[in-house]
């Protein structure tokens, strides 16, 4: 609110030199500036405008006039048409690959005892088996292990495509995946004997549930780093869809959770996700449950908690299962875990597998009919692109037009005669116009001549001043990661003082510099959220809510020591050091638990939301930093 | 020795007079054999081999050699043929070498090549798709898809196998096409039967049914006629021989479980084997051990029904003919019905020569545990995978291993890419995996030949000649673009991707450099840059629905004549048709009056 407050007070200051202008100015433009001048002033409103649109679409997205029912766009899939037969004696092998699975323990994954007798069993239901080892180093920590995965060919197929189920060996929480596991295995045999596949499958079981499906899915594309990550033996054709089992448990369970989120925030196909729904909750009758939402009651409030935590998600970017790893190649994964203790057994989880399979072995081609842009509310409940887009658009938009605002006024030429001006302020303004089109033209230009060297220079160095946090939180130790982090939040706060006593004790700066480097600033933020909203919607759109306040704060020369110091302030609560306190404060993480998981992303998954943060936001913060404390710097009778 | 069965039913006079001549033309030229082979592979699958070996010459009306084939190949010049048939995959590792030296299996899909005689390239491709066509009709595939873009010249890869005289040899054009989406299916092997004297009602050819023959693992038909001459008395003659072949790995388990259920339900618990040494075992896990016992077997189940006696036709001028063969280990037990004598019987392996009209069978009874015939190895194992990701470029990866310990293998890597996924030859090379032995790495590639594709016209052709050290893997590896298409050149399922034909890798002999064994690798689906379809789909669906009704509305109204129920007379037809001259009078007469007019008004004029 001081932030729109002190935008108000811009246009207060504004109109005189305005409208002396026109006086001076020439008259054929005179018109167009006057409307222009109209224009500027309302640009400030427009902005808020736009954030305040912006901010009420996405609350209303979960309504149920704006929400779609999710609908199967692919008819092949056919969800839930075919009877599913696993069952019987399956359970007790089953049971004999869990203990099997149990005896081995959490630990043998690593160092390759897990993939022999895993490896082991495959072959002895007649598959061929690969195995993967792997070693990666994030934040100074050598993560290793060893996949295993065994190829059922198509019967009658031609190896061209692929299907995979996969579970990891220990799950996102480093718990033995027991059931899981013993489920993939049984599955395989019992799959095996069916001769209606039209696609290869797949059974993989990676060492964890972080690195090791990385490991797995560069290798089967060729994009791994050899020495650390081996290539495949054994390979298929293109992966037409993952199923990823998650179920730790050794009782029977209640739900099913499926998590859909992939790096960089893309999403799997909607149809993939539906069918998933409609075969758990339809043919088999379980509860399905998306977002950590145990109990959804299909509300406004439940829907739209679901929205802003797979918003969260889909922000940081970073991966919720194993199945994320796939979804940057274009292949369509979701992980299905087995939540709570309930009536359901391993029986019911296999056959909604085993549906799901006959499912996507329908596909005659590629996922791509349903969305792969959407928000989902409840299990049916979804907004697609065409109708959030526009809130993110309109947040990342109010930049640009302040952006376009401060360009506009930072070529106005301005003179300290306010008397001719308030006389002229009196005047009719029909009379004035008439007047100024009866005068002679004057040959001199309205616009100033802008100093651009100054504010683009600080612009570029402030933004490639960004690569060195991210340099520095990407490939520190773990072990530093936190008091480095510390370190940099406290001269983080310093930062923009600094730099600003600097800029005017080096350059004589003026108010035209400041406007044209947040104009500058502003405009580049509003450039790359807009762009960001169509690839990651959620991260453009919080990154746009904390940088609101940035259209409006400036120099407060006038009153340093209210708007200014309160601006200062508030520019600490949203620096993205701050931020990230706040939200392991929130969740209850240990910092450097977060610090260590953005390091591994960026090693591992390939996650990009480091850059944007330290890159797009940081910079931006900064500058605006930099304008907060020049307050202090300029003059008092420099006007904004 | 029989004689084909001529044409009395017509009783025709002519027949009769010609039927000397028939005669000997027939005892000379034509000649039929067929015989079967049946191999246990490890895994409960079976390899049945049939080959039916026809000779006879292009003229003749009794031959047993196909007329309908003969006269395309005259018409199209063609010299040499052969056309493959090929559904599945060969798994090397487990099944060994491939039969006949991989010579009579092609790539997934439909593979046709030939020797093409014609004085120019334009000539050849003329002629060459005349055969396209004419072959498409006669065996119901799209073989008439071969176009210039899916058509290479090889250079190095094939050789003719039949005796063609010198001055035709220079004639000869080899073109090649592949059709790597074909679905081979049944409407393919039914023209494939009828080519055959016996049309699949004796002979081993009666086992071949559709069904059976579609849900093997992996199956290939193929068709390859070749110019034979021999010298008989100081003059050589020359005679067409086509050889057919038919092979496919059949599933035991799965076609026996046909009988009762196709649903592989889960078996009950009594009859699985656990393991009773776990630490858990007992009422309610169950640890299974595989079942390693060869089931038992016959053909009448693998095949729905026992061979129906010899086909009489069959004969072989100089020996008696083998016709089934059963390469089985020795200490598998074998029974054979009546309607078979037992004629050789060798290393793991034992002939049997059928009876006419008298019903074949051979049942294997099951044996646990299983013993497996010495495993064959293959001299190159091979396979391709695509690498990279994204819709703008990609590269291909092909894994070749040299499995003998003391063997160089020398062969021809040929690829037939199409115009719209364009490689970089400077990409293209060969490393030795692990990187061992420095010196060898530029010797493994000892030449290329490529041909690069021009847009829309030809695809890329690139052949290698290599060489591996032995007890070795080299992967070869190549980069490409992706070409975006045009909006019409999509197929129906863009989605799914391109299908790409397979490498063909023909191992050379080590002198003669004469292909040797041939190996294919699987096709590849290659995504190209793909449009959303569904909205101009809509557009165009529903714009042309639009469009048809309201035209044909319009038209209705304007052309039809419209009359009053009371207006209308019935009529019998003379009525009508004594109408219908009226109104032709009466036409002629306005037009005769209307030209007079026009005379008139020219004259005034």
């Amino acid at each position: 609110m001081a932030a729109s407050l002190s935008s108000k007070t811009t246009n207060l200051t504004s109109p005189p030199e305005i409208h002396l202008e026109h006086r001076r100015g020439n008259t054929n433009s005179s018109a167009g500036s006057l409307r222009s001048t109209r224009i500027l002033k309302l640009l400030p409103v427009l902005s808020s405008f736009c954030i305040l649109v912006g901010v009420v679409w996405l609350l209303l997205l979960p309504l149920e006039d704006y929400s779609r029912k999710t609908y199967i766009s692919e008819n092949a899939l056919l969800p839930g048409q075919v009877h599913t037969y696993f069952g019987g004696s399956e359970q007790n092998v089953f049971r004999a690959y869990r203990n099997e699975v149990g005896a081995l323990g959490a630990n043998s994954s690593s160092g390759g005892e897990m993939a022999r007798v895993i490896g082991k069993i495959f072959e002895a239901s007649g598959l061929k088996v690969g195995r993967q080892k792997y070693s990666y180093t994030a934040a100074g920590e050598e993560i290793h292990g060893e996949n295993v995965y065994a190829v059922l060919q198509a019967p009658r197929g031609d190896a061209t495509e692929a299907l995979v189920l996969c579970a990891g060996w220990l799950n996102m929480d480093g718990q033995l995946n027991e059931s899981g596991v013993a489920l993939v295995l049984t599955l395989a045999r019992y799959l095996k004997r069916w001769s209606l596949w039209s696609k290869d499958i797949i059974f993989l079981i990676t060492s964890d549930s972080r690195a090791g499906p990385q490991a797995w899915v560069d290798a089967y594309h060729d994009l791994h780093d050899p020495p650390s990550v081996a290539s495949l033996p054994l390979k298929s054709g293109a992966i037409q869809g993952v199923v990823v089992v998650d179920y730790p448990s050794v009782r029977s369970f209640e739900s099913l959770h499926i998590v859909y989120d992939g790096i960089n925030g893309q999403l799997p196909n909607l149809d993939l996700i539906n069918t998933a729904v409609r075969i758990a909750s339809g043919q088999m009758g379980v509860r399905t449950t998306l977002q950590e939402m145990w109990h959804h009651n299909d509300k406004y409030q439940d829907r739209l908690r679901t929205m802003l935590r797979g918003m969260v998600n889909q922000g940081l970017g970073h991966a919720s299962g194993p199945h994320s790893s796939f979804i940057p190649y274009h292949i369509d994964a979701i992980t299905l875990q087995a939540y709570g203790e309930g009536r359901h057994d391993e029986v019911t989880l296999g056959r909604t597998v085993e549906s799901l399979f006959r499912s996507l072995n329908n596909l005659l081609e590629h996922f791509h009919q349903s969305f792969f842009f959407y928000l989902l509310m409840a299990n049916r409940v979804f907004v697609s692109i065409g109708t959030y887009l526009p809130s993110a658009m309109l947040v990342a938009v109010n930049f640009t037009f302040a952006a376009i605002g401060l360009w506009v006024e930072s070529g106005k030429k301005k003179t300290k005669t306010a008397p001719l001006v308030a006389k002229a302020e009196k005047d009719d303004e029909k009379e004035i116009s008439q007047r100024l089109s009866e005068a002679v033209p004057l040959p001199t230009q309205t616009s100033e001549e802008r100093p651009m060297l100054l504010p683009l220079a600080f612009v570029i160095i402030v933004h490639s001043l960004g690569f060195i946090p991210l340099y520095i939180f990407n490939q520190l130790d773990e072990k530093y990661l936190t008091p480095v982090f510390y370190a940099f939040g406290a001269l983080n706060v310093l930062l923009p003082p600094v730099i600003s006593t600097l800029l005017a004790l080096t350059f004589t700066v003026t108010t035209v510099h400041f406007k044209l480097i947040k104009c500058f600033s502003l405009l580049t933020l509003g450039m790359f959220l807009s762009a960001l909203a169509t690839l990651n919607f959620s991260l453009s759109f919080l990154i746009g809510l904390f940088a609101v306040p940035f259209t409006f704060i400036r120099p407060f020369p006038e009153k340093k020591w209210t708007a200014g110091v309160l601006s200062m302030f508030l520019l600490q609560g949203l620096t993205p050091t701050s931020a990230l306190v706040g939200v392991a404060y929130y969740w209850g993480e240990p910092l450097g638990g977060i610090l260590k998981e953005a390091a591994f992303g960026w090693q591992v998954w390939g996650m990009w939301t480091q850059v944007v943060v330290w890159c797009v936001w940081w910079p931006a913060w900064v500058t605006t930093g930099v304008l907060a404390a020049a307050s202090w710097n300029l003059g008092n009778e420099e006007v904004w | 020795m029989r004689l084909p069965t001529l044409p009395w039913s017509t009783g025709s006079f002519l027949s009769l007079l010609l039927l000397p001549l028939a005669l000997v033309s027939a005892e000379e030229h034509s000649s039929y054999d067929e015989n079967l082979l049946l191999r246990t592979l490890p895994g409960n699958s079976v390899l049945a081999s049939f080959r039916f070996v026809s000779n006879g010459t292009f003229n003749s009306h009794h031959s047993v050699f196909p007329r309908s084939l003969a006269q395309i190949l005259q018409h199209s010049q063609t010299k040499e043929l052969h056309l493959k048939f090929t559904l599945g995959r060969w798994d090397a590792e487990r099944w060994g070498s491939q039969i006949w030296d991989g010579r009579t299996a092609g790539g997934t899909g439909v593979e046709l090549w030939a020797w093409v005689e014609a004085g120019s390239d334009a000539e050849a491709d003329a002629r060459w798709t005349t055969l396209n066509n004419a072959l498409s009709g006669l065996f119901c595939a799209s073989l008439n898809f071969i176009d210039s873009t899916r058509t290479i010249r090889p250079v190095m890869s094939f050789q003719p196998d039949g005796h063609h005289a010198e001055d035709i040899k220079e004639r000869l054009h080899l073109l090649h096409g592949t059709l790597p989406r074909e679905p081979v299916c049944t409407e393919n092997l039914t023209p494939f039967l009828k080519l055959l004297p016996c049309k699949g009602k004796a002979g081993i050819s009666s086992l071949l049914d559709g069904h059976k023959l579609f849900d093997a693992k992996w199956q290939s038909m193929s068709i390859d006629v070749t110019p034979v001459c021999e010298e008989i008395d100081g003059v050589e003659k020359c005679q067409l021989q086509m050889v057919q072949t038919v092979d496919m790995v059949l599933d035991v388990e799965r076609s026996l479980r046909k009988k009762d259920s196709v649903i592989p339900r889960p078996p009950h618990l009594d009859q699985m084997i656990c393991d009773p040494n776990k630490f858990y075992s007992g009422s309610d896990s169950c640890f299974p051990l595989d079942d390693i016992s060869d089931l038992s077997w016959s053909l009448s189940e693998m095949f729905g029904r026992p061979i129906r006696g010899s086909c009489p036709l069959a004969s072989l001028p100089t020996s008696q003919s083998i016709n089934v063969c059963a390469n089985v280990p020795d200490q598998r037990a074998i029974y054979v019905s009546a309607g078979g004598t037992e004629v050789g019987r060798g290393d793991n392996i034992r002939c049997f020569i059928l009876e006419e009209n008298t019903d074949f069978d051979i049942i294997l009874p099951d044996q646990s545990p299983a013993i497996l015939l010495p495993n064959i190895e293959p001299p190159l194992y091979a396979s391709r995978s695509f690498t990279g990701h994204g819709q703008e470029r990609g590269g291909v990866q092909a894994v070749l291993r040299n499995p003998s310990p003391d063997r160089h293998v020398e062969f021809v890597y040929l690829e037939s890419l199409p115009w719209f996924m364009k490689p970089y030859l400077h990409t293209f090379s060969a490393t030795l995996d692990p990187p061992i032995e420095t010196q060898w790495e530029e010797k493994i590639i000892q030449e290329i030949y490529y041909r690069p594709a021009l847009d829309r016209r030809r695809g890329t052709q690139l052949e290698a000649r290599m060489r591996i050290p032995p007890n070795s893997t080299v992967l070869v590896t190549y980069d490409f673009d992706k070409a975006v298409l045009r909006y019409t050149e999509y197929p129906p399922d863009a989605n799914r991707g391109f299908d790409i034909a397979p490498a063909i890798i023909s191992i050379l002999a080590p002198r003669n450099s004469q292909t040797i064994f041939s190996i294919r690798t699987t096709s590849l689906l290659l995504s190209l840059p793909t449009p959303d379809f569904s909205m101009p789909y809509n557009v165009i669906i529903l714009t042309s629905t639009v469009m048809a009704l309201a035209f044909g509305t319009v038209f209705n109204l304007l052309v039809r004549r419209f009359v009053g129920a009371d207006e209308s007379v019935r009529m019998n037809p003379v009525q009508v048709l004594k109408v219908k001259i009226m109104a032709a009078v009466k036409r002629i007469k306005a037009k005769r009056e209307r030209s007079g007019k026009a005379e008139l008004a020219k004259k005034n004029e």
